[in-house]
């Protein structure tokens, strides 16, 4: 796994500062079918490649980031403010 | 009413200052610590806190900021600040959940180095500029308040173990 996560707040910082959570998915609608909510809450892909996945800045910003990593290479592509993307630099 | 009365005692009474020529650990005051919220959009809060004049101001994280001061603010004080702050922000006394430290000296930075990833050169991290981070295993946050000087703000049952690990990461430049 990657050692430095860019954190679209605080810039690259170490692993160990993120909980991860696991594949951003996006939430079916609450009166979707069963089988929707299944593959939601128990079906993962597990590519080898590309993979967008929720971190949490749990000691330093405490804010949901949306990570975009490889599996394979440990690359990280991007990441982004879950809640909103393309967010300033809140660190001056 | 209970009969049980809490002690007050500073987080690091306990505690002896560190001086020696290449680096210095001193506890500051426990005066009044406020974390601002802001809920996202609302523009330039950060001047709008300096302008209050209650105390130094830090970036905690998008949206937030901490006020911190040397004296400690009395509940009708407490009480004024959150109104002013309102309904731009809300303020959540922090004053008896947190403590500060201050760390200075010629190889203050070397001394945080061991125990946080953050890149502390004066380009990435002038001063005035905060950061919340690990030191070590304990989240912390740092400021640069000077060339040479770090304020620490830590969660106050985390601040005499943080004063033990900055005591032995320090040991080497005394």
């Amino acid at each position: 796994m990657a050692s430095l996560v860019p954190c679209p707040h605080c810039g690259a910082r170490p692993k160990e500062e993120f909980t991860v959570k696991g594949a951003a998915q996006v939430r079916p609608a609450p009166d979707t079918d069963k089988k929707s909510w299944v593959d939601y809450v128990y079906l993962r892909e597990n590519p080898r490649g590309r993979y967008e996945e929720f971190w949490h800045h749990t000691s330093g910003c405490r804010r949901w980031l949306v990570v975009i990593r490889d599996t394979a290479t440990h690359e990280i592509e991007s990441s982004c403010d879950a809640a909103f993307a393309g967010q300033t630099d809140a660190r001056t | 009413m209970s009969d049980f009365r809490p002690t007050f005692r500073p987080a690091l009474g306990a505690k002896t200052a560190i001086t020696s020529a290449e680096v210095k650990l001193s506890a500051l005051p426990e005066g009044a610590i406020v974390q601002v919220l802001a809920p996202p959009g609302e523009q330039d809060v950060a001047s709008f806190l300096s302008g209050l004049g209650k105390g130094g101001v830090r970036t905690f994280s998008p949206g937030q900021w901490l006020i911190v001061g040397d004296e400690p603010m009395t509940q009708e004080d407490m009480k004024t600040l959150f109104e002013t702050l309102e309904p731009r922000a809300t303020g959540v006394d922090q004053s008896a959940g947190r403590a500060r430290i201050r760390i200075d000296g010629k190889q203050a930075g070397r001394v945080l180095s061991k125990g946080t990833a953050l890149d502390l050169s004066a380009d990435a991290f002038p001063v005035g500029r905060s950061a919340t981070t690990l030191i070590g295993h304990i989240a912390a946050h740092i400021t640069r308040i000077d060339s040479d000087s770090f304020e620490l703000i830590v969660l106050r049952g985390f601040a005499e173990s943080l004063w033990d690990d900055l005591t032995r990461m320090s040991a080497e430049y005394r």
